[in-house]
């Protein structure tokens, strides 16, 4: 069962921290195809956050096409968002792991892999565009 | 569907001091409102109101759709948790259960122990014995177990450590899950209470400065950025909240009636919190911008 | 509610039958002891012939300590009055927690009601129980003193007790609803019923009734039977002449003796112008309460201070369903 976390100081709102949570969690394999997520109640129990963000997620989900509410048992995982398997996902993390780790031993710290990050991701879509 | 709450020139007045000035607010169904302002803005006055602990000098008041009054039929559907979280010191907990359910018609005590015992809180240790975030815990058991279909809890963060504080309003959270639950609490910080609720009342200086949703809030406000100039323009279509200005920049938190049009303003999303300060620091500036000034008794619906 | 109050009070409420139990035991056993020298003394006069005079001999039947223990139960309906019904609403407000039990579903009316009814006998009960082992303990005592009705004696026997501890737990419930401190509630309690109790006592006890007035001969004094309370006693001239201030003549009780009798006062007997005296048509008065109103006065005060302690408890419910919480 998936474990939610909201954090109140990322300036992500915390419906859509769920939703990429959950999204991600889909894509990684954590969370398959009939598991249940965990009842409103529950995220909030751990949370604490508003009952009806939390619903505002799972409808935003449900919307999405990843899971669907079945009245009186829960909000169960319909489907997987588009994407490769959650195979390639764990492989690529697995070549990333290995490159921060090679970043570090070369004196790189996290602010800087992150930005080194960011601006990869620029060049790449720029040169999609042109 | 009718408001829990709704007050219409909600007023009390001591001998000198007015706690509570011409309030008016509505709080739908279902909300956990978070009651914000300075201490001695009137937010302990206006829940005590809503209690039936005191009784007003003026203006009226409808919860659940009648006048607070201090019948039982009344106060079945109530709960209020104090500040000092009053609890008899020398009574232990299953005491105070024993207490609810002679006092209450509908009264859950089952719910109120497996509370307790999931939070590991002794029922035979007198409540004087407790911790603090205990003693609260227990207090809000004590007050949900009376099945109320309105809670109004006073400052119940304020003597809590970070972690009591994060539990304690799970419970709350978990309590309103169910969606039958109407909740109030007052406090003066709002960063604890911004996850959690999603409706505000503000009141600064015995007046309520804002009553929203937090949604509505957020959506209609905006930061707006941009080299030092005169502010008529946006004043003419838009509502000034806060102005700040130095000497090569202005800067305004501004409560949008459509489009920013000109381009020299960058604008930006506030959080809740630099929403409520623009308006506590408005007020206390005595600034007064934009057609209807900064003082608003409701935001957008919500409803 | 009622079980409530139990709840709140039942450490209270044993700890105060125990100390009742040590004193209805002390008492007991002393009484015991007073009233076996009273029967032994009886029958020791009836042989001599001497029953009369035992009032005056000086026997004492008990200790001076249990004689004081007995007199300081006068404080005992005041206990109740100070420990249950200042704290009552006081205390609540103090610590706040009012607004828990003000917001249960139950009226503040019904709330307090519950919770005097059930302290107010118990009060009642207590102090009638000292009472009666009192009234038990002193029979012998009064037998032989005649000072049943006296202030002292009064005070701590038959139903007034009862009366006392209600008006005191009125008082101490009333000043603690309207002064909302314990403290300040609890002086209050303490001087109002301090204040009434001497009031009663010493001014308006001996008017209840009028009083009887006998004028007798000075050559026999008149001395009504039983325990009775004199109200005033001296001489009285034919011509009403009654005691003045001392002016340096001399007087018999402080009224001028005639000039057809100084010479009477001229000898070192102060009984010597008696004779004289009563011959000339002065005669000895007594104001005094019978011995057979004793219980009509019982009656009498327990009735005002009850109706007061009605007033008392109308008052404090009025003031907690009127003020704020």
């Amino acid at each position: 069962m998936i474990r939610f976390r909201v954090d109140g100081r990322s300036g992500v709102p915390p419906y859509q921290q769920i939703v990429q949570q959950a999204r991600q969690a889909l894509r990684m394999g954590v969370l398959s195809v009939g598991d249940q997520l965990p009842s409103v109640r529950e995220v909030v129990a751990v949370t604490a956050v508003n009952p009806n963000t939390v619903l505002k997620a799972y409808r935003d989900l449900e919307r999405e096409g990843l899971v669907e509410a079945r009245s009186g048992q829960g909000t169960f995982v319909r489907g997987r968002p588009p994407g490769p398997p959650p195979g390639t996902h764990a492989r690529l993390g697995r070549t990333l792991a290995g490159w921060v780790r090679e970043a570090r031993a070369a004196g790189l710290d996290d602010e800087a892999i992150a930005s080194l990050l960011q601006l990869t991701l620029q060049a790449a879509a720029e040169e999609d565009i042109a | 569907m009718k408001p829990v709450i709704e007050t219409s020139g909600l007023t009390k007045r001591y001998r000198r001091v007015t706690a509570l000035n011409d309030c008016t607010i509505s709080v739908p169904e279902g909300r956990i409102s978070a009651l914000v302002g300075p201490n001695g803005a009137g937010k302990t006055t206006l829940l005590r109101l809503l209690a039936g602990l005191a009784a007003p000098t003026g203006g009226r008041a409808e919860v659940l759709g009648r006048p607070p009054r201090k019948d039982p039929a009344y106060l079945a559907e109530i709960g209020f948790l104090a500040q000092e979280i009053p609890l008899y010191r020398r009574l232990t907990a299953e005491d105070h259960i024993g207490i609810g359910a002679h006092l209450n018609p509908r009264w859950d005590g089952k719910l109120a122990r497996e509370r307790l015992a999931g939070l590991k809180i002794p029922l035979d240790r007198p409540a004087g014995r407790l911790s603090g975030g205990q003693r609260a815990q227990l207090a809000l058991a004590l007050t949900l177990a009376k099945r109320p279909r309105l809670l109004l809890l006073d400052e119940p963060l304020a003597a809590l450590d970070p972690l009591a504080r994060r539990d304690f309003l799970a419970a709350l959270a978990e309590a309103a899950a169910g969606g039958d639950l109407t909740i109030v609490l007052s406090s003066h910080l709002i960063a604890d209470t911004e996850r959690v609720c999603d409706h505000l009342i503000l009141l600064a200086e015995s007046q309520v400065q804002l009553c929203a949703d937090t949604e509505s809030l957020l959506a209609q406000h905006r930061i707006l950025t941009g080299p030092r100039k005169d502010t008529t323009g946006i004043a003419r279509t838009h509502v000034i909240v806060r102005e700040d200005t130095t000497a090569r920049q202005t800067t305004l938190l501004a409560r949008l009636n459509g489009p920013v049009i000109d381009p020299a303003w960058t604008v930006d999303e506030p959080n809740l919190e630099e929403i409520v300060l623009a308006y506590m620091s408005a007020d206390q500036a005595g600034h007064n911008a934009g057609p209807a000034g900064a003082r608003l008794s409701a935001v957008g619906g919500g409803r | 509610m009622t079980w409530v109050t139990w709840r709140q009070y039942r450490y209270q409420g044993a700890l105060a039958a125990a100390l009742l139990a040590v004193l209805a035991v002390v008492l007991l056993l002393t009484g015991l002891h007073a009233a076996n020298a009273w029967h032994s003394a009886l029958s020791g006069c009836a042989k001599n012939g001497t029953c009369g005079s035992l009032g005056g001999s000086g026997l004492s039947l008990s200790s001076p300590t249990f004689l004081t223990l007995v007199v300081a139960t006068s404080a005992v309906p005041l206990l109740p009055g100070l420990f249950w019904g200042a704290p009552m609403v006081a205390s609540e407000l103090e610590a706040g927690t009012h607004q828990f039990a003000w917001t249960q579903s139950i009226t503040r009316r019904r709330w307090l009601a519950v919770r005097a009814a059930w302290l107010l006998l118990a009060a009642v009960v207590l102090s009638g129980i000292v009472s009666a082992v009192v009234t038990w303990w002193s029979g012998p005592d009064n037998a032989l003193n005649a000072d049943a009705f006296l202030a002292n004696h009064f005070d701590i026997t038959g139903i007034v007790p009862a009366g006392y501890a209600l008006f005191a737990m009125a008082l101490g419930i009333c000043a603690g609803a309207l002064l909302r401190r314990t403290v300040p509630a609890l002086a209050v309690t303490l001087a109002g019923f301090t204040g009434l109790r001497a009031l009663t006592a010493l001014w308006l006890r001996p008017h209840y009734l009028s009083p009887v007035t006998v004028y007798y001969k000075l050559t026999a004094p008149f001395s009504p039977a039983g325990s009775y309370l004199g109200i005033a006693q001296g001489i009285i001239g034919p011509h009403g002449q009654t005691a003045v201030p001392n002016n340096g003549a001399p007087s018999y009780d402080g009224v001028p003796i005639p000039a057809a009798c100084l010479h009477a006062a001229a000898t070192p007997n102060p009984q010597a112008p008696v004779p004289c005296l009563a011959a000339h048509g002065y005669h000895g008065y007594l104001t005094y309460q019978p011995a057979s109103r004793f219980w009509a006065f019982q009656g009498i005060e327990t009735g005002i201070f009850v109706v007061l302690a009605a007033a008392l408890l109308a008052v404090a419910f009025w003031v907690l369903q009127r003020r704020d919480a």
